[in-house]
């Protein structure tokens, strides 16, 4: 009898401490930290699938943004939250690598991935009138004059340029790498011809390839552009090299694998939500769905990717 | 040309959908009352502002911002002309004439003047806006790293040698911002300068919060030293009968107003406090060509007319390098940079063609916040006086309370309050000890640009220095700030001489 009421103690304790019942999960609004500033490429996105995956969840979704530090101060503050499927942060390509620039108190690995939503295909951008017609010859010309080609970028360290560290590497070329601040001036800079190629991810020159002003002539993904279907990718001519930057949603080390489950089926529905595509295409992203497992291998093999460019460039 | 007109059509469609109509009406208020109130200038209040568009699109916001920003220079005028102090450092020269005109009653007169003047220079700056801007945006797409580079050290060396009133202090102020521009992370190889292992520092010092602290704290501070009675009680506020002017005041004011807006549109598209410079420039051309120049220190209305459509000009035409190169030349436009990139614009020679709707959308509510800010003007002057009623002891502690919420919604950050604190103090300091605020503001902007120029076109170069004076506009750039930097040398053989330099003295004695 004692031993019974012992049990039933024992049983009514360790419920009561038990962090998160899933079957009841959610309670209350889920909250993503976007680590950027609000208006940005991230925050869009992820502000139009919050929208869409409230009603598949049975709670809203809340954006929060907490820009600093290059994303560190969000994600930071992501990793220490209560790791009850209440707090999640948007993972993108940048999480990978700033860990390997400075020291940072998280990794990917401080994380549980629970989707990745979305997938921009790097690439590289050229003047139409520029002197090397097809990727051969730009290569070509690389080979012979290691480092006077001008390659920009939107950020030392960061997603494109490493993108290009990566594709140098592929080809077997050197370029030489001019940082910007951000997409947009690197593409102006290529425009008024102060650097031969500027190294993007869609939707960035996007309008002035279509303008007929500049041309890919490379491009880094797995299957051709629907918008440009005459653009072969850097696979098709041989080289064998395919990187993007991508951006999904994490969540705090120690949630419980049921309620990542479930954030992840709602998360999914939301993503196929029409009304989140249409918006999606808007914007011109790359929608690329990833479970679990899969978004997990992708940071675990990009973080070890951009460890090993990085300590090239830093030599 | 014709393009610039449809285009500009277009424009007016955007601004004048019921939403952006209200923005921009908010924008013209609000600025009005930053204008009035001598606790806050433009470039705190825009700052302020800034969280409170997180919610609404870009061209939304930039209409409301700028707003502000213009509507600071009508409003600005109102207390100079009736109390003898200018709600904003624009609103200085306005005080000469402005307030011997109201102590002969002609209070009414000088405003509508104002306001009128205002309205016309706006109205003509904004035309040249529409026509300039796409040209030079396309010219500017011929600046790459050693020109933007030879462009900003140009910027700073005019910029330190009009604030203030002496080139040391301004550089000084110019070097102590540079330095706090280099927090954060290296732009060309990612590494972390200066943040002490604080993740709050890796992007930098959040500028806005020396905006705030420099231009809004700061200023409070200033204001709470000032005897209690400074301000409360001499409100003389006319009366609506009494605002119209005389047909010989218009005829009198109709050639200062149009020469202002010329003269300020030129100021406008070079680097420095335009308004500021618009306004003396102008009065200086006024008193210089005036017929009877004995009139003026006794409330001539062409030394009204012409520097406030010479400050409303400016602020317009400053809007071109903005937009068309991305880089600020003064504080205001430095803090609209900030807002555009929290929006996801960047400013730059591609702007006009990537965000059609947000460039001429923008340029259409300009015309539409000058008409705006002319009614608001003209009958409800004595509603705006007004407000100067509010005791100091109410108005300060609000507009501290304005600061903290107001700086803790840009990040969600506690440290960026305690920045601004910081720099709240250190505003004090400066004001005490006659540092001006602009130059470290705009260096602490334009200081990362500078440096990321200067290495990419290093960069590009190969190491070669030679790559800033092969170019034949960074060249250009560089030889006129070698000449403004020997202009001092020229003013002292021209004095020894017997001619010539007053402006510079003029511009330091009226100041404050």
């Amino acid at each position: 009898m004692l031993k019974k009421a012992f049990m039933i103690m024992c049983v009514v304790c360790f419920m009561a401490v038990m962090p998160v019942q899933a079957a009841d999960f959610p309670t209350k609004e889920v909250q993503i930290i976007i680590p950027w500033a609000a208006g940005g490429a991230t925050d869009l996105i992820f502000r139009a699938l919050g929208a869409t995956t409230g009603k598949y969840l049975g709670k809203a979704v809340i954006v929060v943004n907490k820009p600093g530090g290059a994303g560190a101060v969000g994600y930071t503050e992501a990793m220490k939250a209560q790791p009850d499927g209440y707090t999640l942060a948007s993972g993108i390509t940048p999480l990978t690598i700033l860990p390997h620039n400075v020291q940072t108190a998280f990794t990917y690995k401080d994380f549980e991935p629970v989707i990745n939503v979305v997938s921009d295909p790097g690439m590289f951008l050229m003047r139409s009138d520029a002197p090397w017609k097809s990727l051969k010859e730009f290569l070509d010309y690389a080979k012979k004059n290691p480092d006077m080609i001008t390659v920009g970028n939107s950020g030392a360290g960061g997603g494109v340029h490493l993108i290009a560290l990566a594709f140098e590497n592929a080809a077997g070329v050197k370029f030489n790498h001019i940082p910007f601040t951000g997409g947009g001036p690197s593409v102006t800079a290529l425009l008024g011809g102060h650097v031969n190629a500027v190294s993007v991810s869609p939707p960035e020159g996007i309008e002035h390839v279509k303008a007929g002003k500049l041309r890919i002539i490379a491009l880094f993904s797995e299957k051709r552009f629907e918008m440009f279907p005459d653009v072969p990718t850097v696979k098709e001519q041989g080289v064998d090299f395919a990187m993007g930057q991508w951006r999904g949603l994490i969540a705090p080390k120690g949630t419980p694998p049921d309620v990542i489950k479930k954030l992840h089926d709602a998360f999914k529905q939301g993503m196929n939500d029409p009304v989140f595509q249409k918006n999606a295409k808007d914007m011109a992203v790359n929608l690329h769905y990833l479970g679990p497992e899969a978004f997990g291998k992708l940071m675990g093999s990009e973080h070890e990717l951009f460890g090993k460019l990085i300590k090239g460039m830093k030599k | 040309m014709f393009e610039s007109l449809q285009h500009l059509v277009t424009g007016f469609g955007i601004a004048l959908t019921v939403d952006n109509l209200f923005y921009c009406l908010i924008g013209a208020v609000i600025g009005t009352l930053i204008g009035v109130l001598p606790g806050i200038g433009p470039i705190a209040g825009i700052a302020l502002l800034i969280p409170a568009t997180y919610h609404l699109s870009a061209t939304s916001a930039i209409i409301m911002l700028a707003g502000i920003y213009y509507g600071a220079m009508y409003g600005g005028s109102t207390t100079s002309i009736l109390l003898n102090v200018p709600g904003e450092t624009a609103s200085v020269i306005t005080c000469i004439e402005g307030y011997q005109m109201a102590q002969k009653g002609r209070a009414g007169p000088a405003l509508a003047t104002c306001a009128i003047g205002s309205f016309i220079a706006g109205s003509i700056a904004i035309l040249g806006l529409v026509f300039l801007a796409p040209p030079l945006a396309e010219a500017a797409l011929a600046f790459g790293p050693p020109e933007y580079f030879s462009l900003m050290v140009f910027g700073f060396i005019v910029l330190c040698n009009v604030t203030g009133t002496s080139l040391i202090k301004s550089l000084m102020m110019a070097v102590v911002g540079l330095i706090i521009g280099t927090i954060g992370l290296d732009p060309v190889t990612g590494v972390a300068r200066f943040t002490f292992g604080s993740m709050s520092l890796l992007s930098g010092m959040e500028f806005v919060a020396v905006a705030i602290g420099l231009f809004g704290i700061g200023e409070v501070l200033a204001n709470v030293e000032k005897p209690l009675a400074f301000l409360e009680g001499k409100v003389l506020v006319p009366r609506l009968r009494e605002l119209y002017p005389t047909l010989q005041d218009f005829k009198k004011s109709i050639g200062p107003i149009l020469r202002g807006t010329g003269i300020g549109f030129g100021v406008g598209l070079v680097p420095g406090p335009a308004p500021v410079i618009a306004t003396y420039s102008s009065y200086m051309v006024e008193r210089k060509i005036s017929k009877n120049p004995e009139a003026f220190g006794k409330g001539a209305i062409e030394g009204v007319a012409g520097p406030e459509s010479a400050n409303n000009s400016a602020c317009q035409s400053a809007f071109i390098p903005l937009f068309v190169l991305g880089i600020p030349f003064a504080p205001p436009t430095a803090i609209l940079l900030g807002a555009l990139l929290i929006h996801g614009v960047s400013p730059g020679p591609l702007m006009i063609g990537q965000h059609p709707s947000l460039f001429w959308g923008v340029i259409a509510s300009m015309y539409i916040g000058n008409f705006i800010l002319l009614i608001l003007n003209l009958p409800f002057v004595p509603l705006f006086a007004n407000i100067l009623r509010i005791p100091k002891k109410v108005l300060l502690p609000l507009v501290i309370l304005f600061c903290i919420t107001g700086m803790y919604t840009v990040n969600n950050s506690v440290f960026d309050i305690w920045m601004m604190l910081l720099f709240g103090g250190i505003g004090f300091l400066m004001r005490k000890l006659d540092y001006e605020g602009a130059p470290l503001l705009l260096a602490l902007v334009l200081g990362p640009k500078l440096e990321v120029a200067f290495r990419q076109s290093l960069m590009i170069s190969h190491g070669d220095f030679g790559i800033f004076v092969n170019r034949p506009i960074s060249m250009g750039f560089l030889l006129a700030t070698l000449l403004f930097l020997l202009f001092p040398v020229f003013r002292i053989i021209l004095k020894s001489t017997g001619k010539g330099g007053g402006f510079r003295g003029s511009m330091g004695g009226n100041k404050g």
